[in-house]
């Protein structure tokens, strides 16, 4: 029931059942002391009531007697209507009687009374009545008060007997409200017991709970504080290492804050030979435009060269053509010769002139088939030389296309060079602009390390401070333990 | 001084000296076909160089087309017409003994009758050479076509005898042996 409540919900508990049994003792006590009270009330009424109209019937009767033989001694009208009077009232406090007792022998005995009182005065009114005859002191002998004396002894018994009756109601009355009275005492006792017990159990149980968890707290308060002052001690510890390393680092951060500068200088150094590379680049681009309009010229004249070696050649072809005619003439030439000879031989001496003609005609020809071999030599060196030429050439042409085109690409190289320096100059440009940059947080770095560095010293001593706390706390956890009541969990 | 510009200097070196040797010829007092020189035809056939007499001749033709002729006789190439007349082809080199594979470019028509004509490759030139340089066989009788040698540029050259040629080719074909025509 109790389980997971707080230790004041469990208090505030205890007190509640504790105080409200103290109420329910309390208002047992005041309903057992009302009941007492209204008994006791009624007996002693009972008996102020009762005893005393039993009383007041005694008084009654005496000082009627007392009247009546005041009338028997003096005669006088007064004490004789004081002696009705009395009667009167008699019978009055008889009457109250009657409506008062509720116990039936009482009632019995007051009806006794009456009768013996009726019987009294039945014995009475005649002497009464001859009292009032007599005139004389000395008659008074003569009244015969035989019958009046039992009488009145018995309504004076009956009396007494009522009284005793009333009294002894009484008695038993007060007996049975002191009974009453007794056991209240005894409810009152049991309930202040019961109230005891109870309030000594929540408190046993308060105690218990008080020493348990308290001393649970307290102990893992110790551990605990056994535990931060080792962490203090570690971060103490730690503080200190953290504070050597940041002065390592503000000392670093100097340095770097010195290379950054340098590598600002140097970055705009950079820059500024990229923008001097930038515009000889823009320089070498025209410059490369030019060579290439010469590469082209350079090919359409390849191309002419070309075209007129091809037509060198035709022209040596039909040279060779014409050659080759010139030598089938001088072969002809010869032939006829040769033969205009061997028909000279057989001519005799104008035959063997014509011979000597013939001879020379041969020798011509002769000549001529060896200049025209001649020729036909010079004519096939000059188409080698020719064909060479135009290989040579269509070489130098492709030569041309492939420089033209390794041209190209190294123009592509270099524009694409121009670009990147460019993009260099760009890149460098940013580059100085970030290293000013990181420059100005270097800087900033270099505050902030310094107020870490601060901050760390700080939180050093904020450690041993804290370790100190925690030793003062695992001294006061012990001392609570023993306020407790337990030296250990 | 350039090779082309020494070649054009010898070329107008040599014109010069034809000019002078043609104008010089109508100077000179005028030769004679006489015993005292042989003129000569210098020819290749089946590969070798050799010399015909020209007096043994009766003319030289280029490219006459030889028309073949069936028979035993692997000599014999076939007829030519020349000047109306058939006449029977012979190669000279495999009368000689040195049959070639290629067809001979060049006739010549021997002289005497019956008309005759030897086939032979290549033409050099026409020389006419004196008659001591010709190394003749001496005493014994010759056999094959060869009558002596002649130096030549170029190289000494048997000559080849037009009329044992024709006698040979009398031998082959079972006419009787001509010792002279």
């Amino acid at each position: 029931m109790m389980a997971g409540r707080t230790f004041g919900n469990k208090l505030a508990l205890g007190f509640t059942l504790t105080v409200a049994l103290t109420v329910l003792m309390g208002a047992a006590s005041v309903v057992t002391l009302k009941l007492v009270m209204d008994s006791k009330d009624q007996v002693i009424a009972d008996a102020a009531e009762s005893l005393r109209g039993a009383e007041r019937l005694n008084t009654a009767i005496e000082n009627r007697i007392s009247d009546y033989r005041g009338y028997l001694l003096n005669g006088s009208r007064q004490y004789l209507d004081m002696t009705n009077a009395d009667r009167n009232i008699f019978l009055d406090q008889v009457g109250a009687l009657r409506n008062r007792l509720t116990d039936q022998a009482e009632l019995s005995l007051l009806q006794e009374v009456s009768a013996a009182e009726a019987a009294h005065a039945a014995a009475l009114a005649p002497v009464i009545q001859r009292r009032g005859q007599l005139k004389s002191l000395t008659d008074v002998a003569q009244l015969n008060g035989s019958v009046v004396g039992p009488a009145r002894e018995k309504l004076e018994r009956a009396i007494d007997a009522l009284i005793e009756r009333v009294r002894a109601n009484v008695e038993s009355a007060r007996r049975a409200s002191s009974t009453r009275a007794t056991v209240a005492i005894g409810v009152i006792i049991g309930l202040g017991l019961l109230a005891i017990g109870s309030a000594t159990l929540i408190a046993v149980r308060l105690s218990r709970g008080l020493r348990r968890e308290v001393g649970t707290a307290v102990g893992h308060i110790q551990s605990s504080s056994a535990q931060l002052e080792a962490a203090a001690a570690q971060q103490a510890t730690g503080g200190r290492d953290q504070a050597s390393a940041m002065n390592e680092i503000t000392t670093t951060i100097s340095e770097l804050l010195i290379t950054s500068r340098q590598i600002a200088d140097n970055a705009k150094r950079v820059s500024q030979i990229a923008e001097d590379t930038a515009s000889a680049a823009q320089a070498g681009d025209s410059t490369i435009d030019q060579t290439r309009q010469s590469i082209q010229q350079i090919r359409a004249q390849v191309d002419l060269i070309v075209q007129h070696m091809l037509s060198l050649g035709e022209k040596s072809q039909q040279i060779g053509g014409v050659v080759d005619l010139v030598s089938e003439l001088a072969e002809q030439t010869n032939i006829l010769a040769i033969n205009a000879t061997i028909e000279a031989s057989g001519a005799g001496e104008w035959g063997r002139r014509f011979a000597v003609v013939a001879e020379e005609i041969r020798k011509l020809a002769d000549r001529t088939a060896g200049s025209a071999k001649e020729i036909r030599a010079l004519i096939d060196d000059v188409r080698g030389a020719v064909n060479t030429t135009v290989m040579a050439t269509e070489i130098g042409a492709k030569s041309v296309d492939a420089g033209s085109r390794q041209f190209d690409d190294a123009t592509n190289s270099f524009r694409r060079i121009a670009q990147l320096v460019a993009t260099t100059n760009d890149a460098t440009r940013e580059i100085e602009l970030s290293t000013k940059q990181q420059t100005t947080a270097v800087e900033q770095v270099n505050v902030a390390a310094s107020d870490t560095a601060r901050v760390t010293r700080e939180t050093e001593a904020s450690a041993v401070q804290t370790r100190q706390t925690a030793s003062h706390l695992s001294s006061l956890s012990s001392d609570l333990l023993e306020l407790v009541g337990t030296g250990r969990h | 001084m350039s090779p082309t510009e020494a070649r054009i200097a010898a070329v107008a070196e040599r014109l010069d000296e034809l000019k002078e040797e043609f104008d010089s010829s109508f100077t000179r007092p005028a030769r004679r076909h006489d015993a005292e020189h042989a003129e000569l035809l210098a020819i290749h056939a089946g590969g070798r160089a050799y010399a015909l007499r020209l007096s043994q001749t009766s003319g030289v033709y280029p490219d006459r087309p030889v028309t073949p002729l069936p028979g035993p006789i692997p000599a014999l190439l076939g007829v030519a017409g020349f000047g109306g007349a058939i006449v029977p082809v012979y190669d000279l080199a495999a009368l000689i003994g040195h049959p070639a594979p290629d067809r001979p470019r060049w006739l010549v028509m021997a002289a005497g009758t019956p008309a005759l004509a030897f086939a032979f490759h290549g033409l050099d030139g026409h020389v006419r050479v004196p008659a001591d340089t010709i190394i003749t066989e001496s005493g014994e009788r010759p056999h094959g076509s060869l009558r002596g040698m002649v130096p030549l540029a170029g190289g000494t050259r048997p000559i080849v005898d037009l009329r044992a040629a024709r006698a040979a080719v009398h031998t082959l074909t079972g006419h009787l042996e001509e010792r002279s025509s």
